[in-house]
């Protein structure tokens, strides 16, 4: 009996400890807007099927975007984000 | 039937307190009374005769021998128990839903529902929303992944937007410097 009240207190305890972590893993791809998240899965497809050295290239240019100062990598986004709604709208 | 006959043989008014007086059950008075009375009524004095030879057999104890009551109570606890068992099957299997897991899911089964409230603020369908099979879940869940995979796009062309950064920075510089200059002179 005392075993099991263990057990009953054990899992009380944790499981919703692990139930939060669970859920909370994919609180990134949540929130998420659906766009967003169509453009992550067009690009995870993408880059499946790229030549190794492509990846390799991509890999380096995002550690080298990684390490450029906030305001650049803000930058460079907005300019980014610019340029793709200027072509959209051509 | 012969019972009968005495009972009819009996004063009416007097079988009742006859009985009693069988028994010694009524006061003095009463029993005077009766005394009284069957010193004069053969018919009740009869009554009260077949009383005495018939009820002691009737309430005579039987002796019944020490085996009997030890067997008698060996039978009586098996009996017992079988039926305790046949009656109480399922509370055996159920024992340890009740002793922990009653708790346990309903611990997860509440945690869950307000996890699901608090972080889909009321809108269930995010909460229940998965991650497409398209993308696994070790990407998903790692942040930094994700993050690779939604700028990918423009990692592509990184190198010519930072070409593009600098020279609007260089014009930037060189716009700047003639300000600079302009207000110098001026």
């Amino acid at each position: 009996m005392k075993t099991r009240i263990a057990l009953a207190l054990v899992f009380g305890l944790f499981l919703p400890l692990l139930a939060e972590q669970a859920i909370g893993a994919d609180d990134n791809w949540r929130n998420l807007s659906p766009r967003e998240k169509d453009r992550v899965q067009r690009n995870y497809q993408r880059w499946k099927g790229l030549p190794p050295q492509d990846k390799e290239h991509l890999r380096e240019e995002w550690n080298r975007y990684q390490r450029l100062p906030r305001e650049q990598q803000d930058r460079l986004k907005q300019r980014y984000n610019d340029q793709r709604r200027d072509r959209r709208e051509d | 039937m012969k019972h009968a006959m005495l009972l009819d043989n009996a004063c009416k008014n007097y079988e009742e307190d006859l009985v009693l007086y069988y028994y010694g059950e009524n006061n003095g008075a009463e029993r005077r009374r009766v005394e009284q009375h069957l010193s004069t009524c053969h018919g009740c004095k009869s009554f009260v005769d077949d009383l005495n030879r018939v009820l002691p057999p009737m309430a005579e104890q039987q002796k019944m021998p020490q085996a009997f009551w030890d067997n008698y109570y060996r039978e009586t606890v098996a009996k017992l128990e079988e039926q305790n068992e046949r009656k109480n099957w399922w509370r055996t299997w159920l024992t340890p839903v009740r002793g922990w897991m009653v708790p346990a899911f309903g611990t997860v089964a509440g945690t869950v529902l307000v996890v699901g409230l608090l972080f889909g603020k009321g809108d269930l369908s995010s909460f229940v929303e998965r991650p497409s099979r398209k993308v696994p879940q070790e990407i998903i869940a790692d942040s930094n992944q994700l993050e690779f995979f939604r700028t990918m796009d423009m990692l592509e062309s990184l190198d010519k937007l930072e070409q593009q950064d600098g020279t609007k920075s260089e014009l930037q510089n060189t716009h700047s410097s003639r300000v600079r200059l302009y207000k110098g002179v001026a």
